[in-house]
């Protein structure tokens, strides 16, 4: 879920904000807050959280902080790790109800809050792990999942955290009075949800309540990334009493899981997240953590000490990073989000319904001169889909890369060879404000110079966009993916099979299909990878994408008081970790 | 003139009417979908459509229409689309409050920039003293507030660190300093301008040579004569200016990360929440109907010439 649009909000401070990704271009810009709503910006996982170890320290000294309290971010016992409270800019989220969170903005602010049966962890040798469930077993030929829960488990309330709550909380958000709109892609797997979705049902048969501690769940078919798809926030516990009593707005007085509770909300103002004293892990060290929502500017704001991290702006990226300036101290580099940015071809348009010239379109883009001209290297070009550092990354895949002659020659091969009768390309782009992105801009200027088409950029709102894509309206877009759980499915499987809802190229090709029905169900997982990766090089060579960068690194201010603070490249609750130093 | 101040009140729901269905209507022609923004980008057209069936977005326009008028004339302004379960009014109250507050000490500070500056201008006319305020505050009225509201932010929160740089607690707290400034400043030179020319006007009477005449002081007739007859005019368009009250400063509230109703509103419109900018639109008309009858009553209270009729 993943689409990032450019709103003002760039990719570093994007970055900064995690969670928010999105942005088609990765144009270092204001970092305000993620932007409200329409981002429909999914998140999610793993590969090692840099950490204040990774701060350089430009003019002297040591890393502030000791690297063992790194590597062991739980680690207790610091009486050093003072609470207080962190401050940084957000955006209203469109919503705090677990089963309805689709956006980046929500999905931050609801992994503090709330936790389900698995998390992720940001570590890329172990991306999943126990969290409410203190262990799991698969059974029945990849089929069963039977969760043990952990000992003593409170919602913030108090109240205990029984194997039913899971049930209830499941079977709640496939009601269709939830209007959930994303149930069916993340519990639809499991025996018995379907029918709760359409509305025969009010129970599934695939969940199973044992006993208080032991949950068992039977999908209809061995999906080796079901798990994965349980740390999504839609499968997170909820309290029954607490859902039903609290009406529309329940999450005004929310009980949840996690490691924080909301303390206070006011929409457009300010967001107030306190420790949770009944969460099941080690308490967090923060006493507070204040989410400003009113915007601002937030440079200023920042350097007035009244936000502890914020991105940074291209006009003061020269200036942080001077190293005779104070603030330049307080840079940290955060790396790339498991993200690809891409130009989608709408198959179903012409001239991109001619595969030669959707190659030849690939061929003519010097992706290596843009991140080096315009991006200063700080964004990697992209040759697949699968961003580097995720599962069934393919490292050997060279991509569709710059060859001018090979692009006239797909162009000489394809229908629309005749400049005459070729129809001209729009590439469509979400975003306000400002010039449209540079990058779409550069790579209209090189289609127009190497093959002599004629192409115009049109930029327009989120709305606007979002109706257009589902309407299947626009020609050639500009848009980003971030996963939103540590497996090949999230990328391969959603964005190109046949058939899925987002599948927004109208890209359809049986031997694709055919591999990733086998993929999603193979048990062995090095085959497994091989399958996608297969599907991935099939799509590549069909040219359904322009594929752009991966994931974009950034530099993101944070105050030097301010430790243990993570940029995981998918989202992972991270203020349970902070302290304050002094 | 009660006759008069009846039938204006008469017409005013019928303008609100009107207006309402003008900005309504902009739902039904637009492009964007309130139900699919909702949704988000991967929402199955099932899920879609149940969120647009509870919203009756599926109705025709006029039923929709009526059906939101007939609920607002009960006080119910439904609620957000954006704000799941929020009541618009519920959502606004607070944000308009905000903005009033700004609005408020803005206004305070326009008056007592230019009243005294139009003033101390006109008593030096003909010197280089007037042309030169003049100018220099056309100057400060033509600069965008996107330049300076960051300048001020620059120097008086990062340089002299006296005040905040963002946020709101209340139009006495040193939060307002920087946007009242911002705001009311530039707004100064309209008023200089009309105090100005309406000091030169009491300047030219003859009561004025008279007080002079008797041997009166020069302070107290400055401010017995002058300054008090200068200010009549100037009253009436206090009035006028009500409207803008409840307006949201939207650079402003923007830059100083003020939660007004401007922020609400931009993100109303981007989000397709119609209840929410239909109801700010019959607000802003309201206090226009308002504040013109205001001004239209105030004007036949201060000169006896003008007479309201039905």
């Amino acid at each position: 879920m993943k689409i990032a649009r450019f709103f003002g909000v760039s990719l570093i401070a994007a970055v900064a904000l995690f969670a928010v990704a999105c942005t088609t271009e990765p144009e270092p810009t204001q970092p305000p807050a993620p932007e409200p709503t329409a981002t429909q910006v999914p998140t999610v996982v793993s590969t090692p959280p840099p950490t204040r170890a990774e701060r350089p320290t430009p003019s002297s000294g040591q890393p502030k902080v000791a690297p063992e309290l790194l590597q062991t971010p739980e680690g207790s016992g610091d009486e050093e790790r003072s609470g207080g409270i962190f401050r940084r800019l957000w955006s209203d989220p469109p919503t705090l109800d677990p089963a309805l969170v689709t956006d980046g903005t929500s999905y931050g602010i609801v992994i503090e809050l709330f936790s389900g049966l698995v998390k992720l962890t940001g570590e890329s040798d172990e991306p999943i792990v126990a969290d409410l469930a203190e262990s799991y077993t698969v059974s029945n030929g990849g089929k069963t999942y039977k969760f043990i829960l952990r000992e003593d488990l409170k919602f913030s309330d108090g109240s205990p955290v029984t194997a039913s709550d899971f049930k209830w909380s499941w079977e709640r958000a496939a009601a269709p009075e939830t209007e959930s709109p994303i149930v069916d892609e993340f519990l639809g797997d499991i025996v018995g949800v379907q029918a709760i979705i359409d509305g025969d049902a009010t129970t599934a048969d695939g969940i199973e309540v044992i006993d208080d501690h032991t949950l068992q769940v039977t999908i209809d078919a061995p999906k080796p990334y079901f798990i994965a798809k349980l740390t999504y926030p839609i499968a997170f516990v909820v309290n029954a009493d607490n859902v039903t009593s609290g009406g529309e707005n329940w999450t005004d007085s929310l009980v949840g899981t996690g490691p924080f509770v909301l303390k206070d909300y006011s929409i457009g103002e300010r967001m107030v997240l306190s420790k949770n004293s009944n969460y099941w892990g080690d308490a967090a060290y923060l006493d507070e953590v204040h989410l400003l929502l009113a915007g601002g500017s937030a440079m200023a704001m920042y350097e007035n000490d009244e936000i502890d991290i914020t991105g940074i702006g291209l006009a003061d990226l020269e200036r942080v990073s001077d190293p005779t300036e104070e603030i330049s101290k307080d840079v940290i580099e955060v790396p790339p989000s498991f993200s690809t940015s891409y130009i989608g071809f709408n198959m179903e348009e012409a001239p991109f319904d001619d595969v030669h010239f959707r190659r030849a379109l690939n061929f003519a883009v010097d992706k290596q001169l843009v991140a080096e001209a315009v991006f200063s290297d700080l964004v990697r070009p992209a040759t697949g889909v699968i961003p580097p550092g995720f599962v069934g990354f393919n490292s050997d895949l060279e991509g569709l890369s710059f060859d001018e002659e090979k692009a006239k020659e797909e162009l000489a091969l394809s229908k629309y060879a005749d400049p005459d009768t070729r129809p001209r390309i729009v590439i469509t782009l979400p975003g306000t404000g400002g010039s449209p992105s540079l990058t779409t801009e550069v790579v209209a200027d090189m289609w127009r110079r190497t093959l002599e088409v004629d192409v115009e950029i049109q930029q327009v709102e989120w709305a606007t966009f979002l109706q257009d894509l589902h309407r299947n309206r626009l020609q050639a877009f500009s848009l980003a993916w971030q996963a939103d759980y540590p497996d090949p499915h999230t990328f391969v499987d959603v964005l190109f099979r046949t058939g899925s809802s987002i599948n927004n190229t109208n890209y359809s090709n049986p031997d694709v299909d055919a591999l990733l029905e086998e993929a999603n169900v193979e048990a062995d997982p090095v085959r497994r990878i091989e399958l996608y990766q297969e599907a991935e090089e099939i799509i590549v060579e069909d040219a359904a994408w322009l594929p752009l960068w991966w994931g974009v690194e950034g530099k993101v201010l944070v105050k030097q008081h301010i430790e243990g603070l993570m940029f995981p490249p998918l989202s992972v609750p991270i203020y349970q970790h902070v302290w304050i130093d002094g | 003139m009660l006759i008069y101040i009846s039938r204006r009140l008469l017409w005013t729901p019928v303008l609100l009417f009107v207006a309402g269905l003008f900005i309504f209507s902009l739902g039904s022609v637009a492009p964007g979908d309130p139900a699919e923004l909702m949704a988000g980008q991967r929402a199955d057209p099932e899920a879609i459509a149940r969120i647009r069936d509870r919203l009756g977005l599926d109705d025709p326009f006029l039923v929709q229409y009526t059906r939101y008028a007939a609920n607002a004339l009960k006080g119910d302004f439904g609620e957000s689309y954006r704000y799941r379960g929020r009541d618009v009014i519920e959502l606004l109250g607070p944000k308009l409050l905000v903005s009033l507050e700004l609005n408020i000490v803005s206004y305070v500070v326009t008056l007592l920039i230019g009243l005294p500056l139009g003033f101390w201008a006109a008593m030096r006319q003909g010197t280089w003293k007037d042309p030169a305020m003049t100018t220099f505050m056309l100057l400060v009225y033509a600069l965008p507030v996107f330049f300076t509201a960051p300048f001020l932010i620059l120097v008086f929160a990062l340089w002299l660190d006296w005040i905040p740089v963002s946020g709101w607690s209340g139009m006495f707290s040193t939060h307002a300093i920087l946007p009242a400034f911002t705001i009311g400043v530039p707004g100064a030179f309209v008023f200089m301008r009309y105090m100005r020319a309406s000091t030169l006007d009491v300047l030219g009477q003859e009561y004025v040579r008279t007080a002079h005449g008797k041997g009166m002081g020069h302070m107290t007739v400055n401010r017995r004569h002058i300054a008090r007859n200068a200010l009549l005019p100037i009253v009436t368009i206090l009035g006028f200016s009500l409207a803008g009250l409840f307006g949201g400063s939207l650079i402003v509230e923007l830059i100083y990360g003020i939660p007004g109703v401007s922020r609400l509103a931009l993100e109303a419109v981007f989000q397709r929440d119609y209840p929410v900018l239909t109801t700010l639109t019959l607000l802003g008309a309201t206090m226009l109907a308002i504040a013109n009858l205001v001004a239209d009553i105030m004007y036949s209270l201060i000169d006896p010439r003008i007479r309201l009729r039905a």
